[in-house]
């Protein structure tokens, strides 16, 4: 039997969407999470996945079209299965106006939504195609539910009226509740491979929103549990505390930050020179020792005031430009990592800079920072120089939107004016987060950078 | 271990108690040397003689109530019924009299008597000589009422009612007399009020009583094959009733099939799938809860028409696979 | 033993004995009437069933068992209870519904018993308790033990099919029962006249192959003469007399009967024939009591009925926590 293509809604505040595409013509084979259509919100665009496999039998809009909410704008069924001329009446359409749906006959109100189930807000497609049948409601408004799919609807919050029954006369049933969870707690695709591999949706971490699990995260389900079937004598080590942390906030990076790395080798002699001029002046006066790492920074606030836009935080869907140039300083502390944010760089000299860089390094290991000191940093710089590593990929600390990693400082045969010669090299790692910067700006800081570090005299102005 | 027939197995413990307790004697109907309408006390009144096997006049009121006196002074009288039908005749004295004796009298007196009788059809008795009236006795608070549905239980049900200090309605079934089973021959006992689960499941819960049981257990073989998995649980005593065997089962499966020879109507089957309906496994309910049981009409005695009146393995099948919505 | 030129009492009875039995007759007689006036007061509930006019039944159908015997009553069961030994406060107490009374408030009027003391129950069921007797009677032949069971009915009772199958087994297996039919003329409101085609309801007896005797129900001492025969024959092994005492109900059936079904000049009659009085009369005729002692004991056992109202109210009542139990043993 066909069953029908809604248009989803995908907020509680979404009335309509405007089509903006069809993947697929009349005729197509439709497979299980493939993208089935595009539509445009009050919020987003999205391409609406299908939950349902056969054949695109019926479009009834053309692209550009508002469409009402739960208007049912296809059908996908069996080869020559027979459908509608016209689409169907949709609760969405009432005259009112209202955001009537089918859920119960009730009124949708945005607390009526039920996280687990909540089509996310930010536009995560829900129950774009469902079943010909949503649970039956009577005049009143009662759903035909077994106290078990009550039960379940109750404890996981799950909205009765909402899930397709199996069951005579569409009575919903404890199975159909469970569905329901999974198919809105994971993409289509996620839920169809997480059939196919027989893995229990509700033991994968969802890394969408929401928790929302997507195929990535139903792969690497079964790759760590393929692995830990492997071994059979691994130590476990618990994710917690510190460790926690840091894996929720690179989860939280990797997941939403479109990540671009570039990188360019520098030439370092000439910050070799100076480094170790100003090494005993500076040790003299401060009691510590000059690093390349407070060079770099020095150098980076420099390049940054000239590049304010890899000097910006993105927050709440906007560029914030900032005037001051804080960087964060990656440290390795046991069992984690730390990034103290080192104030104003660019109105900082080396002498300063190094006292300061040691300083929140060791409170950093001792634990000892201050929230003022952990937080606030523009653009942050990881060291990985003391390592045989030349180049990598770091991860952006959010709000921030860029990164600089530091490789190791490695004499190579370099070609300098035709002829070859043996110079320190260093490889400088850039991630920068492509919603807020483009390649080209990005690639330009990265240049400049390059440059103020081979003509690093600068830095002493 | 030993293979003796139901049959055997309720003479073996009526014997065995006999020997053991001088207070114990069997009366009723035909019970000396023709040994019972069905047989069952065969051999019996060899050994304990007339005065401990007493043969009555057919007289069930009178015996029934005679038993309840002879309890009430000291005598542990077991009743044979020839058959359970008969038990409207004897209902005054153990619904009016043996039941309610101890709570009338505040708490003093007691009566422990077995009512032995069997129940049934498939033996083409008809109306008058085939019903299952258990839920009947059920209803009377006083009285406990046994339903075993093999030999094994039937021993171990039968001991404990001997030594129940109340009166026990203690239904055989016809049909399962000839039916074998290994039963030790020591004296055991299984406590009145514990249900057994025949057969472990995880997907639907059938409640099956005496003849049913059987049938019950040749259903959830087939429905096996089907990938089904039905769990088969023999209350064996109606009252007491081991409601947390069910009602844990049901909270497993989510689905209850309730199953007994008795008329539907009005059956122990309502009891049953009342008690669920009001449980803890209410909230794990996941289709309506099935009832089968005789048609409301006597019992026919024509034997395609007999067989028709009784749930059979293949309806059984059917109602599982509705509760799973797989019919 | 002769009392009277007219009266001879078969067995051997002190004259201490015979003073106790004209208390228990007031005690009887008393209770019945005190039982109808609170009923008629609204202090008391539910049903009863009075034997005013019937004591000499009671009391002489049991004067001669021991405490190891056995009875069985009826719903008009009182005085069979006081017979047996029963004492008023407890009985009072039951029908007060109070957990003092012999079945802890939780009988009532029907269902009085003291196993202890060989009652085993009055009867709401007509002819219940003839086939319990039966089965008592079955004990003791069992256990070879010596009590006899005497088992008190009506004459409405001897319709039910449970008489005739209990008074046969009794007859067959030679049980140690005695049948007491206290014939006081009304099933309720039918006459036996209208419900029984025998001349006496003794000579059923025939029937089952036993000795069917007539005794005056208003006369003690007949009862306690044909009783001791019947004992006599029970103890002895030759199994059940049924005795049928003629009596009569003073009151109607139950607490609301206008005893439309018999005449005002019927009753008059009947109560002319008092069992307690003529007692009395053989007593102080047979020297045994002065009418001043006779007067002395009316007024004792008037006041043990008054010490058992106040017993009874002065009584707790049962709690719901006593609803459940008592249920199975």
């Amino acid at each position: 039997m066909a069953k029908e293509v809604f248009m989803p809604k995908l907020s509680s505040t979404m009335e309509v969407g405007t089509l903006l595409q069809w993947f697929k013509a009349e005729g197509d084979p439709v497979e299980v999470g493939e993208p089935l259509f595009e539509i445009m919100t009050d919020k987003i665009n999205i391409e609406v996945e299908s939950y349902e496999e056969g054949v695109l039998l019926k479009r009834y809009y053309d692209v550009d079209e508002e469409i009402p909410v739960n208007a049912v704008i296809g059908y996908v069924g069996e080869e020559n299965e027979e459908v509608p001329e016209e689409p169907p009446a949709a609760d969405g359409e009432a005259d009112d106006g209202a955001i009537s749906q089918a859920e119960g006959g009730r009124k949708y109100t945005p607390s009526d939504v039920p996280t687990a189930v909540a089509p996310g807000t930010d536009g995560t497609p829900a129950a774009a195609v469902s079943g010909a049948e949503k649970a039956p409601a009577d005049a009143d408004g009662k759903v035909r539910a077994t106290p078990a799919a009550r039960r379940v609807a109750r404890e996981q919050n799950v909205e009765l009226g909402s899930v397709k029954g199996s069951g005579p006369k569409g009575r919903v049933h404890e199975q159909d509740v469970k569905d329901a969870l999974d198919s809105t707690k994971a993409t289509p695709l996620a839920g169809k491979i997480a059939g196919d591999q027989d893995v229990d949706l509700s033991q994968v971490e969802g890394s969408g929103p929401h928790g929302k699990v997507r195929k990535a995260d139903v792969m690497q389900h079964t790759a760590a549990s393929a692995q830990v079937q492997l071994s059979e004598d691994t130590e476990r080590i618990k994710l917690k505390g510190l460790r926690k942390a840091v894996a929720d906030k690179m989860v939280q990076s990797t997941s939403t930050i479109p990540h671009v790395t570039l990188t360019s080798e520098v030439d370092m002699t000439h910050v070799i020179d100076v480094r170790k001029s100003l090494l005993p002046i500076i040790e003299k006066q401060t009691g510590y020792r000059l690093s390349y790492t407070e060079i770099l920074m020095k150098a980076t606030s420099q390049v940054l005031e000239a590049h304010p836009r890899v000097n910006a935080s993105l927050i709440d869907h906007e560029i914030v430009l900032n005037k001051s140039v804080n960087i964060g300083l990656a440290v390795d502390v046991e069992d984690g990592l730390i990034v103290p944010s080192v104030k104003e760089v660019n109105h900082k000299g080396l002498a300063e800079l190094t006292e300061v860089s040691k300083t929140v390094g060791k409170k950093a290991r001792d634990n000892q920072l201050t929230p003022a000191e952990m937080t606030g940093s523009t653009f942050s710089i990881s060291n990985l120089g003391m390592y045989a590593v030349d180049g990598f990929t770091p991860i952006i600390n959010p709000p921030e939107t860029a990164i600089l990693g530091v490789g190791r400082i490695v004499e190579k045969p370099v070609v300098v004016d035709g002829e070859v010669e043996v110079r320190p090299m260093m490889v400088l790692s850039l991630s920068f987060d492509h919603r807020a910067i483009d390649g080209a700006p990005a690639a330009a800081f990265l240049t400049d950078l390059k440059e103020r570090l081979e003509n690093p005299y600068g830095l002493l102005i | 271990m030993r293979e003796i027939t139901y049959m055997e197995a309720v003479r073996e413990a009526m014997s065995q108690e006999m020997r053991k307790n001088e207070d114990v004697f069997i009366l009723g109907e035909d019970i000396g040397v023709y040994g019972g309408a069905f047989g069952v006390t065969r051999g019996m009144i060899e050994e304990f003689g007339p005065e401990r096997v007493r043969n009555t006049p057919i007289s069930e009121s009178g015996i029934a109530g005679a038993s309840v006196g002879s309890a009430l002074t000291g005598m542990r009288p077991i009743v044979e019924l020839q058959f359970s039908d008969f038990i409207t005749i004897a209902m005054d004295q153990m619904a009016n009299q043996a039941a309610k004796i101890r709570y009338m009298y505040g708490g003093k007196g007691k009566v422990p008597m077995v009512l032995r009788t069997p129940s049934g059809s498939g033996t083409g008795a008809a109306a008058q000589h085939s019903q299952s009236l258990e839920a009947w006795v059920t209803h009377v608070p006083g009285l406990k009422v046994v339903q075993p549905s093999t030999g094994y239980d039937a021993k171990g049900l039968l001991k404990a009612a001997i030594d129940d200090d109340n009166p026990v309605i203690f239904y055989e079934h016809k049909t399962l007399y000839k039916t074998k089973s290994d039963v030790p021959e020591e004296p055991y006992s299984i406590p009145l009020g514990k249900a057994d689960v025949k057969r472990e499941g995880t997907d639907v819960t059938i409640v099956a009583t005496a003849v049913m049981v059987q049938r019950a257990l040749d259903a959830a073989a087939e429905l096996e094959n089907e990938g089904i998995s039905a769990e088969v649980i023999d209350p064996r005593t109606l009252v007491p009733l081991d409601e947390e065997t069910i009602v844990n089962s049901v909270a497993k499966t989510g689905r209850a099939v309730v199953v007994h020879e008795a008329v539907k109507r009005g059956g122990y089957g309502s009891e049953i799938a009342s008690m669920i309906a009001e449980s803890d496994a209410f909230d794990f309910l996941d289709a309506p809860i099935k009832r089968l049981g005789g048609a409301p009409s006597p019992v026919p005695y024509n034997p395609e028409l007999e067989k028709a009146h009784v749930p059979q393995v293949p309806v059984i099948i059917q109602a599982a696979k509705e509760t799973l919505i797989k019919a | 033993m002769e009392l009277t030129k007219d009266v001879k009492l078969v067995p051997d009875v002190s004259q201490e004995k015979l003073v106790d039995l004209y208390k228990q007759m007031w005690t009887i007689r008393f209770f019945d009437e005190k039982v109808d006036e609170f009923f008629a007061k609204g202090m008391i509930h539910g049903t009863t069933h009075l034997a005013v006019g019937q004591e000499a039944s009671a009391a002489g159908a049991c004067a001669l068992l021991n405490i190891e015997d056995k009875i069985t009553s009826t719903h008009r069961g009182h005085g069979h209870c006081i017979a047996k030994g029963a004492t008023a406060d407890k009985m009072m107490a039951e029908l007060f519904g109070r957990t003092t009374g012999y079945c802890k408030g939780k009988g009532g009027s029907m269902h009085i018993a003291d196993i202890d003391i060989g009652n085993l129950g009055a009867n709401g069921i007509v002819a219940g308790g003839i086939p319990l007797a039966v089965g008592s009677a079955l004990t003791a032949h069992m256990k070879k033990q010596s009590y006899v069971t005497v088992c008190f009915f009506g004459d409405g009772a001897t319709n039910e099919g449970s008489f005739h199958e209990a008074v046969n087994l009794a007859s067959i297996w030679k049980l140690p029962v005695i049948f007491v039919c206290e014939n006081n003329q009304y099933g309720m409101s039918g006459s036996v006249k209208e419900m029984v085609n025998v001349e006496h309801i003794a000579e059923r007896a025939d029937a089952y192959g036993i000795p069917g005797e007539v005794a005056d129900g208003n006369d003690i001492v007949d009862m306690m003469n044909k009783t001791h025969d019947a004992i006599e024959r029970a103890r002895s092994g030759e199994g059940p007399t049924l005795i049928e005492a003629k009596t009569y109900r003073w009151k109607g059936h139950s607490k609301s009967d206008a005893k439309k079904y018999r005449t005002r000049e019927e009753e008059q009659e009947w109560k002319a024939k008092d069992p307690i009085k003529r007692f009395k009369n053989v007593l102080v005729e047979a020297g045994i009591l002065t009418e001043e002692k006779a007067e002395e004991i009316r007024k004792d056992a008037k006041q043990e009925i008054e010490n058992a109202v106040e017993f009874a109210e002065n009584s707790p009542m049962p709690t719901e926590d006593d609803l459940l139990t008592d249920v199975y043993a």
